[in-house]
């Protein structure tokens, strides 16, 4: 079956197959997708006549990702198993824990691989706009962590922003009587980049936090 | 339509309602990436069309011609181009391309809420101050952030003890902006005043004292410029000193459900020879002083960035007497590129600046009148 001409669009701008029409919608629900784009993957998937297609491989890997997929019960990374490899490693320093806002968050380090302590994933930010408030976040079961981990450093990579900064400091104020060095991202000059193009905002910072060289 | 301007003066004439407004609205659209008047995109396209669009080359004193684009569809939608590179937020447009714009609704400068003051000051000083800027920016963001921390609160969302610990984290981000900010605020209005008094004694050629003083509403902020009214104040714990006062009142911002304290309730005073025009101006002093610290602003620019902003006077000179129409006339076209959209030609009948092009309006669309306008 070849796809191109088969499926006229209809007077309303629609497939004549309410089936394809159904895919082109929950397609183009996903973030990033609009309904042209939408429309190719969606003439794509369907047109193969093979039994095997990409669709049939799609269909299989979205299945078996929504089964094995977990957050890991001790550090909230995206794992298969749990605890996550990270957590579960000997060779990670347990005592030295890496604050960041989402799962994504830590590919940056792993990729970069010269961390070698653990993390914690708070999942959000500190925003009441957005309805997130300190109870919504797991600050009881990172303080349970810390505790069980003996934690001596916390390093605190959050987003540069006043959601960001009011989070570290929620932070800081509530495990301000623990024995425990806390610790920030620097924030400065990119490597690679033009000193001309660096906002100001951001020169400012990198000034501000030099260091004798 | 395309059309050339005179690099000094510009008049734009025309009867009401033939779209003077709307054209000098197209013009400052781009240099505030908003209406100055907050009309809205459905509201500022040609009825009978879909989109808007309008590139600006703008040849600076230096020779450098910058670009700037926008584009406007109904649906909301907005596209700004500077030199080519897109513009996403809109306060990488700020200082871009500066333009001050007076209208007879400008008096609500001295005359009109606070806001009106904060927003002339902040806007000023953002102009040559991209720090500031973003402190402002960021202080508006946890205010928000604040009151609806606050709001639900008070609807009973939140366990208090969690409640306070938050506020108390969003204080101290609130404190590290507020100070800069309030810093800036000081140090704008004391740059200000000595060119408004300035302005003002061209203007109306009496020596009357023209300020413009800042009336911060956090008390740590008012001792530190107790010591000289008149001069910037040092930042140095200034952030920390405002944390403890705000921190102070938690309880009372808790039971009121909002914040009570802060830099959003900062005011300026407009004060003539110490009287304060707020309460006691008369129109006519009001308005001239309007004028003399809009001026000034641009004075200020002028010494930090040596740039001259565009000036929009929209249907003002009716209102001045002859001599201050013909003053401001005279102060602005010395340095400034001038669009003058009026709608009785005989308000500026005895103004001949040189390089001057007159602008007929008639139903949206634009001529140029002949050498001389048509009186």
């Amino acid at each position: 079956m070849t796809v191109a001409g088969k499926f006229d669009n209809g007077d309303g701008g629609e497939f004549q197959s309410p089936a394809l029409e159904r895919l082109v919608r929950s397609l183009s629900r996903l973030p990033g997708l609009g309904r042209k784009s939408a429309t190719r993957l969606a003439l794509h998937l369907v047109g193969h006549d093979e039994a095997a297609g990409p669709a049939e491989e799609l269909v299989a890997a979205v299945t078996e990702a929504r089964l094995q997929v977990t957050n890991c019960s001790s550090c909230g990374a995206i794992t298969e198993a749990d605890p996550c490899r990270i957590c579960k490693s000997e060779r990670r320093d347990s005592t030295q824990i890496c604050i960041v806002a989402t799962p994504v968050d830590i590919l940056p380090f792993e990729k970069a691989g010269f961390y070698r302590g653990r993390y914690f994933v708070l999942g959000g930010l500190l925003s009441p706009l957005d309805g997130v408030r300190a109870e919504d976040l797991p600050f009881h079961r990172l303080g349970v962590r810390l505790e069980k981990d003996g934690v001596k450093e916390m390093i605190i990579a959050l987003d540069v922003s006043v959601e960001g900064e009011t989070t570290a400091l929620y932070l800081q104020r509530l495990f301000a009587d623990r024995d425990l060095q806390l610790t920030r991202l620097a924030t400065g000059i990119p490597v690679g980049g033009a000193l001309a193009y660096v906002d100001e905002v951001t020169l400012q910072r990198a000034f501000q936090f030099r260091r004798t060289f | 339509m395309d059309l050339t301007f005179s690099p000094r003066v510009n008049l734009v004439l025309g009867r009401n309602g033939e779209g003077k407004t709307n054209f000098l609205e197209a013009l400052n659209f781009l240099a505030l990436g908003r209406s100055h008047r907050g009309s809205k995109p459905d509201e500022m396209i040609n009825f009978d069309k879909e989109t808007l669009h309008v590139t600006l080359e703008v040849e600076e004193e230096s020779g450098s011609v910058l670009t700037c684009e926008f584009g406007l569809d109904r649906s909301g939608g907005r596209r700004f181009r500077v030199d080519g590179e897109a513009i996403r937020r809109r306060a990488d447009l700020v200082g871009r391309l500066v333009t001050v714009f007076f209208n007879p609704d400008s008096i609500r400068l001295v005359r009109g809420a606070p806001q009106r003051r904060r927003h002339f000051t902040d806007h000023g000083l953002s102009e040559f101050d991209p720090l500031f800027l973003s402190h402002l920016t960021a202080l508006q963001r946890v205010i928000r952030q604040k009151t609806g921390l606050l709001r639900d609160h008070k609807k009973g969302l939140a366990s208090p003890p969690e409640t306070r610990r938050e506020l108390e984290s969003w204080n101290k981000e609130l404190a590290v902006h507020a100070a800069e900010v309030c810093a800036g605020r000081q140090e704008y209005a004391c740059l200000l005043t000595p060119y408004s008094h300035g302005t003002h004694k061209t203007l109306t050629d009496n020596d009357l004292q023209l300020g413009f003083r800042y009336c911060p509403n956090l008390e740590c902020v008012k001792s530190r410029q107790k010591n000289d009214p008149e001069k910037p104040f040092a930042k140095e714990g200034l952030a920390a000193d405002i944390f403890q006062e705000i921190d102070y009142i938690m309880e009372s911002e808790i039971q009121r459900g909002r914040p009570r304290i802060g830099p959003q309730l900062d005011d300026f005073e407009v004060r003539l020879d110490g009287v304060d025009l707020r309460v006691y101006g008369s129109q006519g002093e009001i308005r001239t002083a309007t004028i003399a610290l809009i001026l000034a602003r641009s004075d200020v620019l002028y010494q930090k960035r040596q740039i001259r902003p565009v000036l929009f006077f929209d249907d003002i000179f009716s209102e001045l007497d002859r001599h201050r129409a013909h003053r401001l006339q005279e102060m602005s076209s010395r340095h400034h590129q001038v669009f003058v959209a009026t709608a009785r030609a005989d308000d500026i009948a005895d103004w001949r600046p040189e390089e001057m092009k007159a602008w007929n309006v008639q139903g949206g669309g634009f001529t140029e009148a002949d050498n001389e306008p048509p009186y």
